[in-house]
């Protein structure tokens, strides 16, 4: 090929035209590029029994699994897990829900903003699946699409970190953490099944000890704490990441937005200890004294 | 806002103009999404014989009634008091929730408790280990003492046995084992004339010291 140092400044392209077309006769990969795959079961050395060594499973390609010592208990079923891995299969697990995801099953008509937006409302829309018998404790709010998000929502969810948090209330929404035991999330995510068994409609337990820090705290936005902390602590995320706090009150969806579930209420406008029956389309009260009283407390 | 959204994604697919005759002017939409449709089956509804015997034991349940009047309704024929718990299951609730499930106030009180005991027990490690702290540099030099006297005594005991050794090497004229009856019988002299020499000292000091006050009151005088 030419040198450049032959060529001034305005040839090289001239020089590139007159070129003939690059082709695959043309093209070459550069040394070291490419290595030779390895050919089983040819020429002298790679022939005859081609790798797999003499007879028997490993010839044969029927080796057992991997970790299996023959029959004896392997070593990675009667080491007992311990410390970091202890009791992994038990720890509630909270599937995520990032802020993108919400924002696109928003503008895809799957979540409806102006109504407050539930963990049934998200399950309806298909935007989480949550698995109760899987340890599943509900749903975390992570902020990957914090940036982009810009919908004024009433959002319920158990678990939300601080940046999602900023921004919901940024966008002028209102957000709470709230706790469900397993069998009310069992009720929550699939409320239909639910009323189809004649069951009253349980009360939702406290979260336990462990939790209960978690709940009453107004940083979380815990449904059992504080309003007037939640306030200051809506004040100080505004301050700490650096916008206005919208005023909430001069909104026109502000009555939506101000609902908020009662702590041993499941459903928006259903009491626990009310039979809801679909097929006569009717809600039955009890009207026993003791019955109100265990399902009022 | 939702029938906005229908209008809105049928016109996209049919077009304006079809709008009008397809769909009716007030469009009542229930939900954002497609729910699956309930078979009730409420026109032929299985409910069981309770008298008879063929009808197994698992459809003459409480748990099976309900289910019964979840799907039918008042057409299953069940009577709705008997959907909530009776007054014995209501008793079991009740003592079900007074052992495992205590009020918010108790739950927070034990919480703090813990807390506090958590924060006496650090601050009482902290004290002791301030106190010890403080005590430190005292210690130090208690310790430090200690060593420079052993090591100091340790040099004395080796400087007098060497002069032993210098002063039996001297009287004997040979290279003395310490151990040996003859160094320790020279030692015990050496220590002998020591006292002696130490007690004429101490006699001509009194001496002195009696003699010193009675000159000085004799020079006063």
């Amino acid at each position: 090929m030419m040198s450049v140092s032959k060529t001034t400044a305005g040839k090289t392209i001239d020089i590139v035209k007159n070129l003939p077309r690059i082709t695959l006769a043309n093209l070459r990969p550069n040394p070291g590029a490419t290595k030779d795959e390895k050919r089983r079961g040819r020429g002298l050395h790679g022939g005859n029994r081609s790798g797999r060594g003499h007879k028997g499973e490993r010839q044969r390609g029927n080796r057992p699994r991997l970790g299996f010592e023959g029959g004896q208990t392997p070593f990675y079923l009667i080491i007992p897990k311990y410390g970091y891995n202890a009791d992994h299969s038990r720890r509630p697990q909270y599937p995520p829900l990032s802020l993108r995801r919400l924002q696109y099953l928003i503008d895809l008509g799957r979540l409806d903003p102006t109504l407050p937006i539930d963990l049934t409302q998200l399950v309806n829309g298909r935007g989480v699946t949550i698995q109760p018998l899987k340890r599943d404790h509900g749903v975390q709010l992570t902020d990957e699409g914090a940036d982009i998000f810009c919908a004024k929502v009433n959002l319920e969810v158990q678990v939300a970190s601080e940046k999602a948090i900023a921004a919901i209330e940024r966008n002028g929404g209102v957000i709470t953490t709230s706790y469900y035991d397993p069998r009310s999330l069992q009720v929550l995510i699939k409320p239909v099944p639910f009323l189809m068994s004649g069951e009253p409609i349980p009360k939702r337990l406290l979260p336990g000890e462990e939790l209960l820090p978690y709940y009453t705290d107004a940083n979380n936005r815990g449904y059992l704490s504080d309003p007037a902390q939640v306030q200051c602590a809506r004040a100080s995320l505004a301050q700490k990441y650096g916008y206005r706090l919208p005023d909430i009150s001069a909104d026109e969806r502000f009555e939506m937005l101000a609902q908020r579930k009662d702590p041993r209420q499941i459903f928006f406008g259903l009491s626990p200890g009310w039979v809801v029956n679909m097929a006569d389309k009717k809600i039955l009260k009890p009207t026993d004294d003791k019955l109100l009283r265990y399902y009022g407390s | 806002m939702a029938a906005s959204l229908l209008s809105r994604r049928t016109g996209l697919f049919f077009g304006v103009s079809k709008l009008n005759s397809f769909i009716p002017a007030v469009v009542h939409q229930i939900a954002n999404y497609n729910p699956r449709p309930l078979w009730l089956n409420i026109k032929n509804p299985y409910i069981p014989n309770k008298e008879s015997e063929k009808t197994p034991d698992w459809q003459k349940t409480e748990k099976y009634d309900r289910r019964l009047f979840g799907r039918y309704g008042r057409a299953s024929g069940i009577d709705p008091a008997k959907l909530w718990p009776s007054h014995a299951r209501l008793e079991e609730l009740l003592a079900e929730e007074r052992e495992w499930h205590p009020p918010l106030e108790v739950m927070l009180g034990n919480i703090a408790a813990r807390e506090k005991e958590k924060a006496q027990k650090r601050m009482e490690s902290e004290k002791t280990i301030a106190a010890n702290m403080a005590k430190m540099p005292k210690m130090i030099a208690d310790w430090k003492k200690q060593k420079r006297e052993v090591k100091q005594k340790q040099r004395e005991e080796k400087i007098r046995r060497d002069k032993l050794l210098a002063e039996a090497r001297e009287r004997f004229g040979y290279a003395l084992d310490p151990r040996s009856i003859k160094f320790k019988e020279m030692v015990a002299e050496i220590e002998k004339e020591e006292k002696k020499k130490r007690k004429l000292l101490k006699r001509s000091k009194r001496e002195e010291e009696q003699g010193l006050p009675t000159a000085t009151a004799e020079s006063s005088q």
